[in-house]
Formats: structure tokens, sequence, C-alpha cells
């Protein structure tokens, strides 16, 4: 009160003074709170939240029963963070890391320790890739500082080259062969993205967990192998393979009534969990890609044309020398000399001779055999269409005048093995050819279904010939010269063997792909098998593969439960 | 609280008088009938101390419930995220056995366990009967001493997946008897006197 001047320009001073500062912050305020506000929350949510992508696992290959054949599991990569790995902590030296790392992961400890100290600056470094959960957990329970993991699914196969052929295999690129590649639609997964906040702890803030996209499972893709039968198979032909020095074999086992492909063996197969240890030309299905041609086989489906056209009959006749000069002027031949002989149709499937099925085959004209051909399904891919399959090629007309006989017992045109399997389908079928399948159907996560085959058949020849043809084949495997590797105790099986010359570079050389298929039971047939082995060593003839046919079907009749024949094998004279 | 206003007035005389305020009731009681009395309706409408305590008590009760329903939920959170790493490790522990398992029932796996332990494979000898007239249509007969199939010969079909160490980790679980078979003290090791013929004796207990 003594001063009121001072007193008042004091207050006002400090009026100005407090107003000054308020409205400083009251501009900050304004400025965080208002003008950035947006920017401001993005920095601070982005420090708080983790986005995370989320893996679904890729579907799974099984056979029919569900035994899985092709699965997704989880891997892990060891990570370092070189900046971070703090030895105090641990009490070791980082080379007392590495060669506990090392010890898990089955790896050069001297590898491992470069990983840990190349960049001693920097944020990563891959220590080991791949490991196994077991080898990732020991490794975490470590407790190494800087030390990290990461997760990504790998491809297994539980059954290892069982089906490895079919299934194909998922290369670091992505699938490369087989049904992965082929059903990648299916199978593929598609990733998802989540984000959380999480507290300083890392421990998630509740409520804070936004799924911006969810991650989508593959489908499961089923086959109508049988993985236990397609074992068998690739078993048998690979001891029988090996003891006779083929190159390669193939065995199909199919149902004859839906042209479902049971087995679909290949020898050699790969492996698709080291794929690269089998050389690249055998990592692919040899009896879809494969053409050669095929020999005698093609005399059942010659004899097939010649009843169904009227022209021929199971008891018709012929004179058959082993070798004879046909009108044209050129030369047909037997696979053995052997005496003029009076033969049937029926014989002449029998003792399978070249000479006799030219003489007989030659009256159905060329225009009517080229469509059957094709009608069996000849010349072009099969329903499945797998991947590198081969379409075969039947010579375009008109036929040169010994390439007329030669397709009738299967030279001068080439066939997968697929082909040849469907042929003798047709024939088990009552003239019915069915789309062959090989996948029976893909299932999505959500219960759908699709990729169901056709089942819907074409009729190429008559019922009553299809019966015809296969009662006639019943010969060869009870009395023809195979009989005794062939022959099923219980069982009527028709048969025909095939002993096709390998053509190279225009001329047929010595080597030879032999091969036997079959039907049983012959009088309702239900299974067919087909073995073929490429260019043998030691035994160059159809004999080396009946008793693998004989092998395998009998596998098959017994897995299968069919009863046996209640009565003997009859079928028309073979000799008149 | 409410009697203090009356008091005031009757404070000023206590100054002049110097004497004890021990009895000054008795000095200021002649004063008292001029006091001014809250009517009862007055009264009623002071405001009373429990409305205030019961204010107080429920402000503490919201801000009580409130942090232990926080507490709550971020021990929840807690929870939550502790189950969440349980459910990973036992996801990833039935995702190692179903892939050890798979491997474990490979037909080549079976089979050469099979050939180890003196099986062999006797593809056609089932027998057939036929249930309606009684009749045998097929006999039965034994396996004989050679295999179908010799899967332990060479490993023709292979399964690089079926490691020494897988097969051990199952052949450890195996209860095999302990000595004395031939076939168990050769496991996985293709043994050809098994393939060939020689049928160990059962071990029968």
């Amino acid at each position: 009160m003594d001063h009121p001047k001072r007193s008042r320009r004091r207050l006002a001073i400090a009026i100005v003074l407090v107003f000054a500062v308020v409205s400083v912050f009251v501009g900050k305020l304004v400025d965080i709170q208002i003008v950035r506000a947006d920017e401001l929350d993005k920095q601070s949510y982005d420090k708080r939240a983790i986005a995370v992508t989320t893996y679904a696992p890729r579907g799974s290959i099984t056979d029919s029963n569900g035994t899985v054949l092709a699965d997704s599991v989880t891997r892990y990569d060891i990570t370092a963070s070189p900046r971070n790995i703090n030895t105090d902590r641990a009490a070791t030296t980082v080379q007392g890391f590495a060669d506990k790392i090392a010890a898990i992961s089955k790896q050069d400890p001297s590898v491992v320790f470069t990983a840990l100290t190349q960049h001693p600056d920097a944020d990563y470094s891959l220590v080991s890739s791949a490991v196994t959960t077991a080898q990732m957990r020991a490794i975490v329970k470590l407790d190494l500082p800087g030390i990290y993991y990461v997760s990504h699914p790998v491809r297994t196969y539980p059954d290892g080259s069982v089906a490895g052929n079919l299934v194909g295999f998922v290369g670091t690129d992505g699938p490369q062969a087989g049904i992965e590649n082929m059903y990648n639609s299916c199978l593929a997964s598609t990733d998802g993205t989540t984000s959380y906040e999480q507290g300083a702890d890392g421990v998630q803030i509740p409520g804070s967990s936004v799924t911006k996209k969810a991650a989508v499972a593959g489908g499961t893709i089923k086959l109508t192998i049988d993985a236990d039968l397609q074992w068998f198979a690739q078993q048998a032909i690979a001891e029988q393979g090996t003891a006779i020095g083929a190159q390669s074999a193939t065995a199909v086992i199919l149902e004859v009534k839906t042209g479902k492909i049971l087995a679909d063996a290949d020898w050699p197969s790969v492996d698709p969990n080291d794929v690269s240890a089998t050389p690249a030309a055998n990592r692919q299905a040899l009896s879809f890609s494969a053409q050669y041609e095929p020999g005698s086989v093609f005399k059942g489906m010659s004899a097939a044309m010649l009843i169904d056209t009227g022209i021929g009959s199971p008891t018709m006749e012929a004179t058959v020398p082993w070798s004879w000069k046909t009108p044209e002027g050129g030369r047909v031949n037997d696979a053995g000399e052997h005496a003029v002989e009076r033969l049937t149709l029926t014989g002449v499937l029998q003792q399978s001779s070249n000479v006799g099925i030219s003489m007989m085959g030659i009256k159905v004209p060329e225009k009517t055999r080229y469509d059957y051909m094709k009608a069996f399904g000849l010349g072009q891919k099969s329903a499945v269409n797998f991947q590198g399959e081969a379409s075969g090629s039947i010579q375009p007309l008109p036929w040169d005048d010994q390439t007329k006989y030669n397709v009738l017992y299967g030279q001068g045109v080439s066939a997968t093995a697929l082909q040849v399997a469907g042929i003798y389908q047709t024939l088990g079928n009552n003239g019915v050819r069915l789309p062959l399948t090989l996948v029976d159907s893909c299932t999505k996560p959500d219960g759908t279904v699709t990729d169901t085959p056709s089942t819907s058949g074409t009729q190429v020849i008559a019922s009553s010939t299809a019966k015809t043809v296969v009662n006639m084949l019943e010969s060869v495997v009870d009395s023809g010269e195979l009989a005794s590797v062939t022959k099923i105790p219980g069982y009527r099986v028709a048969g025909k063997s095939g002993t096709a010359e390998v053509a190279s570079h225009g001329v047929y050389t010595n080597d030879r792909i032999v091969s036997f298929v079959g039907l049983a039971p012959a009088t309702d047939p239900q299974y067919e098998v087909l073995v073929t082995y490429t260019k043998p060593t030691t035994m160059k003839t159809s004999a080396a593969a009946a008793p693998t046919f004989k092998k395998i079907m009998t596998q098959v009749l017994t897995k299968y439960r069919v009863p046996p024949s209640t009565t003997p094998s009859t079928y028309p004279a073979t000799t008149w | 609280m409410s009697s203090l206003p009356a008091y005031l007035p009757a404070r000023a005389p206590r100054e002049a008088q110097p004497t004890r305020h021990v009895e000054p009731n008795r000095h200021i009681e002649p004063n008292r009938h001029i006091e001014i009395v809250a009517t009862r309706v007055q009264r009623r409408r002071r405001p009373r101390i429990v409305y205030a305590i019961v204010a107080v008590v429920g402000l503490f009760v919201i801000l009580m419930a409130q942090l232990l329903l926080s507490i709550a939920l971020s021990d929840g959170a807690y929870q939550i995220s502790s189950l969440q790493s349980q459910q990973k490790n036992l996801a990833r522990d039935k995702q190692t056995l179903t892939e050890s398992l798979n491997v474990l029932q490979s037909p080549q796996n079976l089979a050469a366990q099979a050939t180890t332990l003196g099986m062999v494979m006797n593809n056609s000898g089932s027998g057939w009967l036929r249930l309606s007239d009684g009749s045998v249509l097929k006999s039965p007969t034994a396996a004989g001493t050679s295999s179908a199939t010799d899967p332990n010969g060479q490993a023709l079909v292979t399964n690089v997946l079926l490691t020494p160490a897988v097969t051990a980790q199952q052949d450890a679980r195996m209860s095999t008897p302990a000595a004395g078979n031939p076939a168990t003290a050769t496991a996985g090791s293709g043994n050809a006197d098994v393939a060939s013929g020689s049928i160990p004796a059962p071990n029968t207990h």
C-alpha cells in the first residue's frame, strides 16, 4: 500500500507473463491435440502396434484312405541380432554360444560363430535354417540374449517316394511338379495379417487385436491312389527291375468299373523329400510321360475290332507260318520260328502271333481301325491330363504298306502306359471307356468340394464284343506260353503279353520294352494290372514282366477281397 | 457447527471480564433467550452429514471398482497371453507328434519292421468260404519261407525321412523282448537271414 504504482506495475508484468506462458502452452496444446493430432496418433500407434503375418498351412495331399502323402509342417529359422548378443548375462563367450547352438542344430560350430560375429553391429544374421520344433525349443531354452527364431511352413512327404512320382514336390520357388503343381490353386493357402498393441512388457493390450485379413488354409487333395498298394507295386517293380537290369519300369493298377487309378508306380521314383538325389529324368511320372511302341498288348484291341465289325469271330481261322510275305511285298515275322499252325483268332492271341493277327486284321479297313484306335483313347492325353503327359501318336492315314500291318501288333504307333491301361479298362468294362481319374476331389477348409472328375464313359465297342475278347484272353493266362508264371490259383484271369522292339533313329534296335497286362476276375473284371519294363538287359521277353503282374494282381485280389472264381477257365478253341 | 453462530455474541463480554472461563455459561445465560432458533423446516433442509458420507464413499467405491476391474482386465490379458502361448506350444507338440507318426506309419517302415520281426508277406494264402452252402471256395495256405516282397533287402522305395534316429525312437518305445530274440537284435539293419527264410522262433511268455 506504500507504493501502489510499483505494485500495480508488478502485477501487470506478472499478468502479462502468465498470459504469455499460458498462450505458449495453449498454442502447443492446440498444435499437438488438433493440428498434428492424426499424425502423432499414428506415430504412437505404430510404436505400440505390432503387425503380424499369419500363416495358414498349404493343403495336404492324401491317398483314398486319408493317408497323408504330402503335408505342411512348421520349421524355424534361428536368427541372431549380433548387436544385442550379451555374453555377460549368459556367462559365456560368443564361441560358447556358437558351440551350444551348433550342437543342437547339428552344424559346424565355426559356421555358427561366423554368423554371430561377422557383422557385430548388424541387427540380423541367419544362424541356421529350417530346424525342427525340438531343436528350436532346445535353442530357446539356452536363453541366449540376442538369439531369436522365425517360423515358416515347409513341405514334408511322410511316405517318401511312395507316389512321389505323382505327388510331385515344392521347390523354393513354389510347386514344381506333379499334383503339387497341377492342383496348386486348390492346395495353396493365403497368408493373412493381424495387428495388436502391446505394452512395454510385450503383453498384448486387451481388445487391441485387429485382424486385417484372415489367413485361409489350403484345400485337401484326395487321390484315388491307395498308398499301401502303391508301395507294393513300387517295391515289386523295383525288385524285378533290378533283377533283370531294366532301365525303368511302371505298374498301373486300375479299378475297371470306375476308371480310378489305384496305383501308378514308376521305378526309379523320386523321393520328394530329397529331390536332388534323383536324376531329373526320373522326377516325373513315366507312366504318363513316356510314350513307347507298346507291341503285342495291342493284339487284344485288334481282335476287338475284328469281332466288333463282324469281320472276324473268336474262331476265325488262319494258317499261320512263322514268317509271312505280305501281298504288298513286305514281311511280317513271329517272335520265334515255328511250324505252320492252324490258329483261330483266339489261338493267335494265345500264341501272340504277329503273322496271324496281320493276316486277319488287315481285313478291317484302315479308316475303321484308325477310328477305333482314336475311340480307345490313343493319340490323345488321358482325362487326368498329368503334368508332362504325352499324347502318344497314331500315324496319319493313309498308312504305308508296312505300317498297316505293324499297328495291328502295336508297332509303328506309340502310347503311354496309361493309354494301354485305358484300352484294357474298356475291354474289362463291357466296352465302355471311362475317363481315368487320379484326383478324387479337392476339399476346401469350409467344406466345399471341387475338382471331382467326370465319370461319363463312352461305348467304344459292343458289350458282347468286350466280353468275348476278355474270354479269349483267358487262354493266354490259362495255357499260353507264360501260363506257369501268370496263373493265379482260384481265379480266372485274362491277360496279354507284349514284347516291343524299341526304335532308335528310325531302325528297330536290340532293346525291348516288355509288358504284361491283365484283368481279373475274367468273368466280371474288377481290377486291371499293367506292368512294363523298359530296356531290360538280362531277360528281354515278356516273361520278365509276367511274374510281377502275377505278384501285383494276387495282392490286389487279396487286398480287395475278391471272391475266387467258381468255374475254371473256358475259352474258344485256339486251333482248327 | 449449527450452534456456532449462537455463541459468537456471547464471546464479547468474555474479554472485558478477566474471570476464568470455567463457568462462562452463567454470565451469558441471560442472553440466551434471544437466540435464533431454526425452524423445524429449516433444520430439515440443512445438508446432513450422512449424504456427504454416502457421496464420498460412493465415489471411493466407484474408484475402487474401476481399479479392480482394470486389474482384473489386465490380469485377464496376461491369462489370455499365457493360454495363447500354451496353446501354441501344444499345437507344436501335436504337429511334431503327427509328423513323426506319419513317417512311422509309412509302408516302408511298417514292412521293414514286420520283416525284421520275422514276418513274411503271404498275399495268396487267404481261404474262402461260402456261407450259403458251407462250401470251401479256396483253401487257406500257410505262409512259406519267402515273402512276396523283400523290403529289407535294398532300400528300393526310399524314404529319407526314415532316418536311424526316427526308427530308434520307435524301437525304444516298443516293448521288445529282452535277450535271446535274434530278430530284435538286428532292428533296421536289413538282416538277410530273416528274408531268406530262417524265421526266428517267437519268444513266447
